[in-house]
């Protein structure tokens, strides 16, 4: 018997398909599927006991050319079986590989998706999700958070005014002077509309729509959306409030994130923090998305100013408490690699089917 | 601020690299914005103040918190003959020279003034490159020492050129009514009333902590100048800074509040470094007009509420060694510590600074996670949440996609969907005018969703929002959908259809279904919907009952155009008000009703009626006739409607699906046919029906 050789496992290979085709039942192509690869008195298997005997210099060889023409045998036989399927089918059969009528479904978007499972952790932490109006007045937007009338914040450049006051919700209050003057910047102004309204402990989040005097670009919006967190009580302290955020981490980023306090200053808190977690996709070590310094900002905490207490008639004395805020897009871009911010507003089907139901 | 390294070495002795000062001194609150090295092996990092500490925006501030990280003291500068940084021993008094008066105390609380023989020409090289790597542009000896003094220890300064004031006199002063003065960028400024200036005997020759005057600027020829530091009020500054478009490094040191007990130290620094740099020599005393001095606040300090508010114990060594290094004179008392607050630290006002302090320095990493004690349960979320959720997933369910658009858009996309009483409220302050306007309605915003999806070759769009919408008589919450292209899905089968009317409005029955609010559907007219397909919906019952919940119809094709959407297109829309809905809920009990035990009977009746007769009113006139009938009336559904052969023209063919059931028996065949017999007459006398 001459050597296999390259050109040996061509002609097997053709002569093994025009057999299979030739075939006629399910046990002939068995039969003709044997002669090739079966485990005695094959062609691939005379071609393994060559080995033994063959020049040391061609055993490799031998072994290539039985592999290649055994997985190539195996390759054809898999594709036969798959399509033999389909030949013998009852009559009145459909074929079941048409497309089904898919029932419409849309999504929610991605805003919305993150939102969710923002609100369904702190639901499972014992918070209470509360809205607010997006149509604010100065005071439970500025003077209530320690940022008095000369504060910055309460610049133009900062702030969209209205041109005409817009009366408060309907049915809230319905006082005639209840008229809201600015679109808020902050959800916070929430968080003085529920001191108000309720007493201590407080554990609360409030998402929503926030504006800025903000031109639209690649990382830049004017309009975002936001989540806070407060929470008040008596001995509530700055380690909670890392706590809060560290589960909060756990379960949204990472098993493993860790919280880290940047000193910073906000006028509504003291002390005052940046959040920073650790880079959940490099676990800290640094990589692109968190620019090599293994953090990530994540935004803005501290505990609540006493004089935030005092414009809604708490003792800070006896009440102590912490505030935090994200945004949610920044969560978003995070989370599904979001180069423009936007994306989450033009409404691109491409873009928001990739999200969930 | 650009902090060189070499500076902050003649005041602490730190010799660690930048790389780590920069990352332990932004780990207490000073975010680094870069480092920089320069050639002769110096660095400087730029740091980002907040604006809570206007005292490191100098290199003595900054200075204090790195003594406080590495626990290394600090050089202060002094009048002491050996020291490193130092301060000419002065007098206080008044000068022969010049004659100062603070006319308005309130807006500037403390003014001192020195004059000086100087010389005029550049300053030496290390003082040019110091500056240089500070980010101040040298200029001439006498401007660059107070350029100096300011990065230093954060005292803006101002040099005048004492030959052309008039008096010679220095009066510190409301500006007066149509008073202008050119500025030392050489552009002519009006002032207003309220805001303060540096007057001479005439007029104004500087705007107070903001810029000085051309006319009085130190040049060449200058031989004699008065040297001003003062403390100007930051709101004034703040103010006339904003008014006038004008920001500078003095306005906004002094925006931010200054150090009230620097302003002789200031000139004293200045004086030492013009004998060292050979630029001048003072002449006379120190001026020092300060009418009411202001003495440090004491703040105390409860060990107690310092590990509460914490949530750590912090050693009563480490709080003593934290708040004495920035600066603060601590003494023991029983439960706690006094420290008193230095000038230079306007953001120390009650105790809770000083514990961010303590805990800023202590570090915030030393902090243990630990969990708020819950103390009482949860209240249920607001109903808003919930509603707008169910609301979501009613809609996805329908097969549509969720929208967000921006709660401001252009007043011209508004416009069409602003309804008559109901003026669009507009932006005072528009960045852009593409957001100049509150929107009325989500439709707008979900229209040009919708267009820009045709555009991008997407010919089925099915969209919808829940957002805000505003008019003046406050803002609501509403839902939108808008849908175009094919009506059901795609499939090789066939059956597809466009969209129209009655998809839009099943989605909204669907959904008003859901939120259990009964609603009738009206004909109805609106500008931007067509008519003939346009529906007003009624809360038809309920707590509510009467309100308009909103509208479904087919856009105005105009406004469609106008959007950029293809003219043949057609695009059905719905917009409700989600705060009537969520008022309209009509309680439902929730036991279950028990399942009917006698069987039901079917018929079905078709009959010729004119073809304007609306279906609510033949469902109407059944239900009324079926309140007498032997055999119960339990549905009533329109299962065909025909217009064709065999249907005189204004006509049309309807076929209604009847089902009679009792609960305590089985319907006979008679009393089925007499019930039946009994809506058909009432069809033939009401409506001139014709049973087929
Ligand atoms: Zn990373």
């Amino acid at each position: 018997m001459t050597l296999p050789d390259q050109s040996a496992v061509a002609a097997h290979l053709a002569a093994f398909e025009s057999e299979l085709a030739q075939a006629k039942s399910a046990r002939d192509a068995q039969s003709v599927r044997d002669r090739y690869l079966g485990r005695k008195n094959s062609v691939v298997a005379s071609w393994m006991q060559l080995i033994a005997s063959a020049p040391a210099d061609q055993k490799k060889n031998i072994g290539r050319y039985a592999n290649e023409l055994k997985q190539a045998v195996e390759a054809r036989w898999a594709q036969h079986q798959e399509s033999a399927k389909f030949l013998d089918v009852p009559a009145g059969a459909v074929d079941v590989t048409l497309p089904g009528r898919v029932p419409l479904l849309g999504h929610r978007h991605p805003l919305t998706v993150v939102r969710d499972e923002l609100e369904e952790i702190f639901t499972r932490m014992g918070f209470t999700v509360v809205e607010g109006p997006e149509a604010e007045d100065e005071w439970h937007c500025f003077d209530a958070l320690n940022m008095p009338a000369e504060h910055p914040a309460r610049d133009m450049q900062d702030t969209l005014y209205l041109a005409t006051p817009l009366k408060g919700e309907s049915g809230e209050s319905g006082r005639p002077d209840d008229l809201r003057t600015l679109l808020r910047t902050h959800t916070s102004s929430m968080q003085i509309r529920y001191m108000q309204a309720h007493e201590p402990p407080i554990r609360i989040v409030a998402p929503g729509r926030v504006y800025r005097r903000d031109n639209l670009d690649l990382t830049h919006s004017p309009a975002f959306s936001q989540i806070e967190a407060l929470v008040v009580g008596e001995g509530i302290s700055l380690a909670d409030l890392k706590g809060t955020l560290l589960a909060f981490a756990r379960q949204m980023f990472s098993p493993k994130a860790r919280v880290r306090f940047r000193p910073s200053f906000f006028p509504y808190t003291e002390p005052s923090a940046e959040i920073d977690l650790s880079c959940w996709q490099c676990d800290g070590a640094g990589c692109a998305m968190c620019k090599k310094t293994g953090w990530i900002e994540m935004g803005g905490c501290g505990m609540v100013h006493p004089a935030v207490f005092e414009a809604v008639g708490y003792d800070p004395e006896r009440y102590t408490g912490f505030a935090w805020g994200i945004g949610i897009e920044r969560v978003a871009i995070l989370r599904y690699q979001v180069e423009d911010i936007r994306l989450f507003y033009e409404n691109d089907l491409r873009f928001l089917e990739q999200f969930p139901y | 601020m650009r902090l060189v390294l070499s500076w902050l070495r003649e005041f602490v002795d730190v010799s660690a690299p930048a790389e780590e000062i920069a990352e332990k001194v932004g780990l207490r609150g000073f975010e680094v914005a870069s480092i920089e090295k320069l050639d002769d092996g110096d660095a400087v990092i730029d740091f980002e103040i907040t604006a809570n500490r206007p005292d490191c925006l100098s290199v003595l501030g900054l200075a204090r918190e790195v003594a406080t990280v590495y626990d290394k003291p600090i050089t202060l500068p002094s009048s002491d003959p050996r020291a490193k940084i130092a301060l000419k021993p002065v007098t206080i008094g008044s000068s022969d020279r010049v004659k100062v008066t603070i006319d308005d105390a309130e807006l500037c609380p403390r003014y001192a003034a020195a004059v000086a023989d100087v010389k005029i020409g550049p300053a030496p090289a290390w003082m040019t490159a110091r500056l240089h790597a500070a980010g101040v542009r040298p200029i001439s000896t006498i401007v660059d020492i107070t350029n100096y003094v300011n990065v230093e220890i954060g005292q803006p300064m101002h040099a005048f050129d004492l030959a052309k004031l008039a008096g010679p006199e220095i009066r510190v002063r409301r500006a007066k009514p149509g008073e202008t003065i050119r500025t030392l960028d050489g552009i002519d400024r009006k002032l207003e009333a309220d805001m303060l200036v540096i007057a001479d005997r005439d007029r104004a020759q500087a705007i107070a902590g903001v810029m000085g005057g051309a006319a009085s600027e130190v040049s060449a020829s200058t031989k004699l100048v008065v040297y001003e530091s003062a403390y100007f009020k930051p709101a004034s500054v703040r103010r006339t800074s904003k008014r006038l478009g004008l920001k500078t490094e003095a306005s906004s040191r002094f925006e931010r509040g200054a150090d009230i007990g620097a302003q002789v130290v200031a000139l004293q620094r200045a004086i030492a470094l013009m004998e060292q740099i050979g630029a001048g020599t003072a002449i006379g005393p120190v001026i020092d007009c300060y009418p009411q001095p202001r003495s440090p606040k004491t703040l105390h300090l409860r060990r107690d509420r310092l590990t509460r508010l914490l949530g750590v114990s912090v050693p009563d060594a480490e709080v003593v060694r934290i708040l004495t290094r920035l600066g603060l004179r601590v003494t023991s008392t029983p439960d706690g510590w006094d420290a008193v607050a230095p000038t230079f630290r306007v953001d120390l006002l009650r105790e809770v600074d000083l514990i961010e302090e303590v805990g800023r320095h202590y570090g915030f990493d030393r902090l243990e996670a630990t969990f708020p004690v819950v103390t009482t349960a949860a209240p249920p979320p607001d109903p808003r949440i919930l509603r707008d959720r169910l609301v979501r997933r009613v809609l996805t369910a329908a097969g549509l996609s969720e929208a967000v658009t921006f709660g401001f858009i252009e007043a011209k996309a508004a416009e069409p969907f602003a309804t008559a009483g109901h003026a669009s409220i507009a932006v005072a302050n528009p960045l852009s005018a593409k957001f100049d306007t509150l929107r009325p309605s989500l439709l707008p915003g979900l229209v040009d969703a919708v267009a820009h999806n045709r555009r991008h070759g997407r010919s089925d769009v099915r969209l919808f929002e829940i957002g805000t919408r505003f008019a003046a008589d406050g803002e609501t919450r509403g839902v939108a959908v808008a849908w175009t292209g094919n009506g059901s899905g795609d499939h090789w089968s066939g059956g597809s259809r466009e969209v129209d009317f009655f998809d839009v409005k099943g989605v909204v029955e669907q959904l008003c279904g859901v939120l259990r609010v009964p609603v009738d559907f009206q004909p109805a007219s609106e500008s931007y919907l067509m008519p003939g397909q346009t529906a007003s919906l009624v809360v038809a019952g309920g707590p509510a009952r009467g309100e308009p919940a909103g509208l479904v119809g087919q856009l105005q094709p105009a406004i469609a155009d106008a959007r950029g959407l293809p003219s043949k297109d057609r695009v059905y829309v719905g917009e409700l008000n989600l705060d009537v809905l969520s008022r309209a809920r009509v309680a439902a009990s929730d036991a279950t009703r028990p399942l009917p035990r006698h069987p039901s009977v079917v018929r079905d009746l078709s009959i010729v009626v004119p073809d304007t007769l609306p279906a609510a009113i033949i469902r109407g006139t059944i239900q009324s006739a079926a309140r007498v009938l032997a055999a119960p009336l339990v549905s009533i559904s329109f299962f065909d409607r025909y217009q064709g052969k065999g249907v005189p023209s204004g006509s049309v063919s309807v076929s209604v699906r009847l089902t009679f059931q009792a609960d305590d028996r089985t319907l006979t065949d008679a009393e089925v046919q007499q019930s039946f017999d009994t809506i058909l007459a009432a069809l033939v006398r009401d409506h001139g029906a014709v049973q087929r």
